[in-house]
């Protein structure tokens, strides 16, 4: 800093200009942790060490009620006999299946986008992802309003004398029906993004290579398109399969008893009548450590995709 | 001949997109619809056309108060995530040092972490050092959840500008500071304002943390989850839902239009 007070006067200029260009970039160096510093040390203080607090609770050494505590790992039995890991397999098995499903409906809409050669590709792009950009709870709470015993889709039928009243379609909410509909529909605009990114940066010179090797479409496509945009459906698949396995929120509003979801009981186990933040911790953590273990399996097989096909 | 695509197919696909864009915008429209309608609760038929829920909504003080702490929360933690998010880019952008890797790991980790597992380790981090929970709490949280955003739409715009237009202004004798305000901001600001916005409506609509880490004041979202829970107050909160959506909408939309074109005005004078 001091160097750019100098900088402003002729002096500080004509000496400048003489210094050596290791010198400035030497500077250049040096001023690489003072930017880093705080953003780094801003994640450090409220991500990773709340974190370490939470792998504390986790095997008792700190707690919430007082009282003498020493390193135990109950927490961690509680999670494998109490049922909660049928649960989390539950959780697991839908979020699956719903970025299955939203990724499977997001790629043709890439696809169309990215190769179709239209001029209005951004603005239909813009379009898709608009939706994403609002609130999240007001889009689940459209859902409640169309779902419901009351809501719009029975009222309609009632009315339309499709059914008589009184018999409502009641998986509609309150249901793992509900909660799984709603999540492809918070998650589908997104989705597409990460597609059309990789589809984007396709060299369109491939196909007519395939093409003119005497390929057919689906053919140029199952060999050459959708192997060059795998990283992109990958990434497509974590962005939902993450925040979807912890999810409280959507559950908690549409999922009612049998929509249930690990996240759930998560929050639970630190709001509920009979707070229990030790196996709160346990839980939580057997949740970041599946994602990290999957997301590295998954970052792995890309790159042996990557070596395979060079 | 098109490669990629037949004609049919083409056709096929356009009329996919379009029932996509059916399925995302149908709840909002059914929403607006109801917004005007007489009855207290959200059925068909119709029963008439009426402002009184919007009326209402204006008039609820505890409402108007959730969005003011929102947007207090949301500025304060916005401000933060951006200028944490330039200063991690440019170090990030400017030079290839040992532990690159790692560093930007930590910086973008935040992503994949599911967000009631931040709430409760903010929760734990907050009850450990016996700090009292406020406006203030939740937008550090909001800082943590924002900062990869911002690095994200902030690095690529770093990475397009020619950075010996920087080493020409530390050559001219500009200090750090000076070649920042004067020559890189103008350069990357469109990208700013969107990663501004975004964290900004991030933090608005943030939910999950924020119940966690909420004092005495609920924002927005903690607001109207609450409000969902008694049905008298629906129509009321599908009057609220209309307007937020539209404008965020709006908002959003029109920003991106405007980076389009500023970035773009931007590559013709370089």
């Amino acid at each position: 800093m001091g160097t750019g007070e100098g900088g402003l006067t002729l002096e500080g200029i004509a000496a400048e200009a003489a210094a050596p260009a290791p010198r400035r970039r030497r500077r250049l160096k040096l001023a690489t942790p003072a930017l880093l510093g705080l953003p780094v040390s801003w994640l450090v203080v409220f991500f990773l060490a709340p974190l370490a607090i939470v792998a504390l609770y986790s095997v008792d050494v700190l707690a919430l009620f007082p009282g003498p505590h020493s390193f135990a790992l109950g927490g961690w039995y509680r999670l494998f006999h109490e049922g909660y890991i049928h649960l989390f397999s539950r959780s697991v098995k839908m979020s699956l299946v719903v970025s299955a499903l939203v990724v499977a409906a997001a790629y043709p809409l890439a696809y169309f986008l990215a190769l179709s050669g239209s001029r209005r590709k951004y603005v239909l792009l813009l379009l898709l992802i608009a939706p994403f950009l609002t609130s999240y709870l007001l889009r689940v709470l459209a859902w409640k309003v169309i779902l419901g015993d009351q809501g719009v889709i029975n009222s309609f039928l009632v009315w339309t004398g499709l059914r008589s009243a009184g018999h409502p379609l009641s998986f509609l909410l309150y249901s793992r029906f509900a909660v799984m509909l709603v999540l492809g529909y918070v998650w589908l605009p997104f989705v597409a993004l990460p597609i059309f990114v990789t589809l984007e940066s396709l060299d369109t010179r491939l196909l007519e290579a395939a093409s003119d090797l005497g390929a057919s479409r689906l053919e140029a496509f199952l060999r050459v398109t959708l192997p060059l945009s795998l990283p992109g459906l990958v990434s497509a698949f974590l962005f939902v399969f993450i925040p979807t396995v912890g999810e409280f929120v959507t559950p908690s509003l549409v999922g009612g008893t049998s929509g249930y979801m690990y996240g759930n009981q998560i929050h639970d186990l630190f709001y509920a009548g009979f707070p229990d933040w030790e196996t709160g911790a346990v839980l939580a953590l057997f949740l970041i450590g599946v994602i990290s273990a999957l997301t590295l399996v998954f970052v792995r097989f890309l790159r042996l995709g990557d070596a395979r096909t060079i | 001949m098109d490669v990629a695509l037949s004609t049919n197919g083409r056709r096929l696909m356009r009329l996919f997109f379009a029932l996509v864009l059916v399925f995302l915008y149908a709840p909002i429209a059914i929403l607006l619809v109801f917004s005007f309608n007489k009855a207290s609760v959200p059925t068909f038929p119709l029963s008439g056309f009426t402002l009184h829920w919007y009326h209402d909504f204006l008039t609820n003080s505890e409402l108007q108060a959730s969005l003011e702490t929102s947007a207090e929360v949301a500025a304060i933690s916005s401000v933060i995530a951006v200028a944490l998010g330039i200063l991690a880019s440019i170090g990030i952008s400017r030079s290839r040092f040992r532990g690159r890797g790692l560093v930007t790991a930590v910086l973008l980790i935040p992503l994949v972490i599911p967000l009631v597992v931040l709430g409760i380790s903010l929760l734990l981090l907050f009850h450990v050092l016996g700090i009292q929970l406020s406006i203030l709490t939740i937008a550090i949280g909001h800082v943590v959840i924002s900062v990869p955003y911002t690095i994200l739409v902030l690095l690529p715009r770093l990475g397009q500008i020619d950075s010996s237009l920087a080493e020409a202004a530390y050559d001219l004798g500009a200090g750090p500071v000076t070649t920042f305000r004067r020559v890189t901001l103008p350069l990357i600001l469109p990208a700013v304002v969107s990663a501004f916005l975004i964290a900004f409506t991030t933090s608005f609509d943030e939910y999950a943390v924020a119940s966690f880490v909420v004092g005495t004041r609920p924002t927005f979202p903690i607001y109207l989850y609450s409000a969902l829970r008694f049905p008298s107050r629906l129509p009321q909160v599908i009057a609220v839902a209309v307007v937020v959506l539209t404008l965020s909408m709006v908002v959003v939309v029109a920003a991106e239009l405007w980076r389009r074109q500023a970035e773009a005005r931007l590559e013709a004078a370089a």
